[in-house]
C-alpha cells in the first residue's frame, strides 16, 4: 500500500516538473512526408487530438512535407492518423506513425494513392508506328491500330496526351487530349493522322 | 639486464598463450557493402585511395555487393566514398536498414563485420521554358498526369513584356515528358513549343509558351 502511495506521489512530482518545465507545448517538430495531396481534406490527427489538414503543395505533384503546428515534448508519445482524405484518395498507408519523441520526428510516412480513371482513344489512318506520351507515360501506337489505352490517371489529375514521335512518312494531330481527370472514364481522345 | 630477459620472455608465453586458444590469426576486416538503385554502368568506389569498380546488378532493381580486395586490421580506419557516379546516375553513403547514420566512414572492429551502404538514384532535371504574351489570369501548365504542374501568377496590369521563365518538377533520365497547358488563360490562347521528349542528362529550357488573344 505505502509504495503505491510513493509511485503516485511520485508520478505527481514528475507531472508538476514537467509541466514547469513546458510540459505539453514542447520543443520537438512531428512531422514526416506525405504524398496524394492534391486537394484540400488531407485531415491528419496526434494521439487523436485536434484536426491538421495538410496545406497542399503548389506544383501539383501531391507530395509535401508535414509539420505538425503543435510541437511535442521530449518521450511524449505520438501516434499520427489520418482521419479523413480528400475526395480523389483511394486509400493511405502510414510508417513509422507511433513512437516515442527522443528528438525532433521526421521519419513519419504517409503514402495515399489515388481514385483512377482510364484514358483511352481512337486513332485514325494511321500507316506506321506513333508513339502518344501523357508526361511519363509512354504509349507505343502500332501501325494500324485504331485505338489506344494510355495509363491509368487519378482523379482530379490533369492530363494531356501529346505526340512524341509522328508515324514516319506522317503527321498526326490529337483532339480533346488535355482536361483534368473527372470521376468517370475518358475515351474521346482523338488522333487523326496524315496524309 | 634480468628485466630485459622477463620482458621478451613474457611476451612469448602471451603469445603463445593467444596461439593456442586460437587466436594464431590477427582479427582481419572486409570493408564491403552493397550498392541499391545501380541502373548504370561507371561507378567508381575508393576508400582510402584504392578505386574499386561497382557494375550494375543483372536483375533490375537487386542491390549489389562489392568488398575491397585489401583487408583491415581492428583499429585501423576506413572511409568508402564515391569517387566516380555511374552514368546518369548520383550514388551517395547511405543510411543501413534500421541504422541512424551513413555508415561509410568507421573503425573496424567496432563492429562485427563491415557493411556499408550506398544508394545511387537517377538523375533529374528540369523542364521548362519561357511564356510570352500572357495577359490573362489563370495560365497552367502541366506535364501528363504524374509529372506535375505550373500555375502562372497573375500579370500584373499592364501586363510586362517580358518573358516569364518557368520551369516544371524535374524529369528522371531516359523518362518522357509532354508539357500541355492544361488551363487556358482568360481570354487568351496558348501554345507549347517543343512539348514533348525524353530526358537526357541536361534541363530543358526550350518548351516556351506563348499566347495570344482568344
Amino acid at each position: 500500500m505505502k509504495s503505491s502511495y510513493l509511485r503516485a506521489s511520485a508520478a505527481l512530482a514528475c507531472a508538476v516538473v514537467l509541466t514547469a518545465c513546458g510540459g505539453d507545448d514542447g520543443q520537438l517538430l512531428l512531422s514526416g512526408t506525405i504524398s496524394g495531396v492534391t486537394k484540400p481534406g488531407m485531415i491528419l490527427t496526434n494521439n487523436g487530438g485536434s484536426d491538421f489538414e495538410v496545406p497542399v503543395p503548389a506544383n501539383g505533384t501531391g507530395l509535401t512535407r508535414f509539420i505538425f503546428p503543435n510541437r511535442i515534448s521530449s518521450d511524449d508519445k505520438y501516434d499520427v492518423r489520418v482521419k479523413s482524405t480528400p475526395t480523389n484518395v483511394q486509400e493511405c498507408k502510414l510508417f513509422q506513425n507511433t513512437g516515442r519523441a527522443g528528438f525532433d520526428v521526421t521519419t513519419i510516412e504517409i503514402v495515399c494513392t489515388f481514385k483512377t480513371q482510364a484514358l483511352t482513344g481512337t486513332v485514325s489512318n494511321l500507316k506506321n508506328d506513333l508513339i502518344l506520351v501523357n508526361g511519363s507515360d509512354r504509349v507505343i501506337v502500332p501501325a494500324g491500330a485504331t485505338a489506344f489505352t494510355m495509363a491509368r490517371v487519378a482523379q482530379d489529375a490533369p492530363y494531356g496526351v501529346s505526340i512524341l514521335a509522328n508515324p514516319a512518312g506522317q503527321s498526326c494531330t490529337v483532339a480533346n487530349g488535355v482536361g483534368t481527370m473527372g470521376p468517370a472514364d475518358v475515351n474521346n481522345v482523338t488522333v487523326t493522322c496524315a496524309p | 639486464m634480468k628485466s630485459s630477459l622477463i620482458r621478451p620472455a613474457l611476451a612469448l608465453a602471451l603469445a603463445a598463450s593467444l596461439a593456442a586458444c586460437g587466436g594464431s590469426d590477427k582479427a582481419e576486416f572486409t570493408v564491403a557493402g552493397s550498392v541499391t538503385g545501380l541502373v548504370y554502368d561507371g561507378l567508381v568506389l575508393t576508400n582510402a585511395g584504392v578505386p574499386l569498380k561497382v557494375t550494375p546488378p543483372t536483375a533490375a532493381g537487386a542491390a549489389v555487393r562489392f568488398a575491397f580486395p585489401d583487408k583491415l586490421e581492428y583499429g585501423d580506419t576506413y572511409a568508402v566514398t564515391v569517387a566516380t557516379p555511374p552514368a546518369h546516375q548520383n550514388c551517395e553513403p547511405g543510411v543501413p536498414a534500421g541504422g541512424i547514420y551513413a555508415n561509410n566512414a568507421d573503425t573496424a572492429g567496432r563492429l562485427v563485420t563491415i557493411d556499408i551502404a550506398i544508394v545511387c538514384r537517377i538523375n533529374t532535371r528540369s523542364i521548362g521554358g519561357t511564356i510570352t504574351g500572357l495577359t490573362g489570369a489563370g495560365l497552367v501548365l502541366a506535364n501528363g498526369s504524374t509529372g506535375g504542374s505550373y500555375s502562372a501568377a497573375t500579370p500584373e496590369t499592364p501586363p510586362s513584356t517580358t518573358p516569364i521563365t518557368y520551369a516544371l518538377p524535374e524529369v528522371p533520365f531516359n523518362t518522357t515528358y509532354g508539357v500541355t497547358v492544361s488551363k487556358q488563360p482568360a481570354g487568351q490562347i496558348c501554345t507549347v513549343a517543343n512539348p514533348t521528349g525524353t530526358m537526357g542528362d541536361v534541363a530543358i529550357t526550350n518548351i516556351n509558351v506563348t499566347c495570344v488573344a482568344a
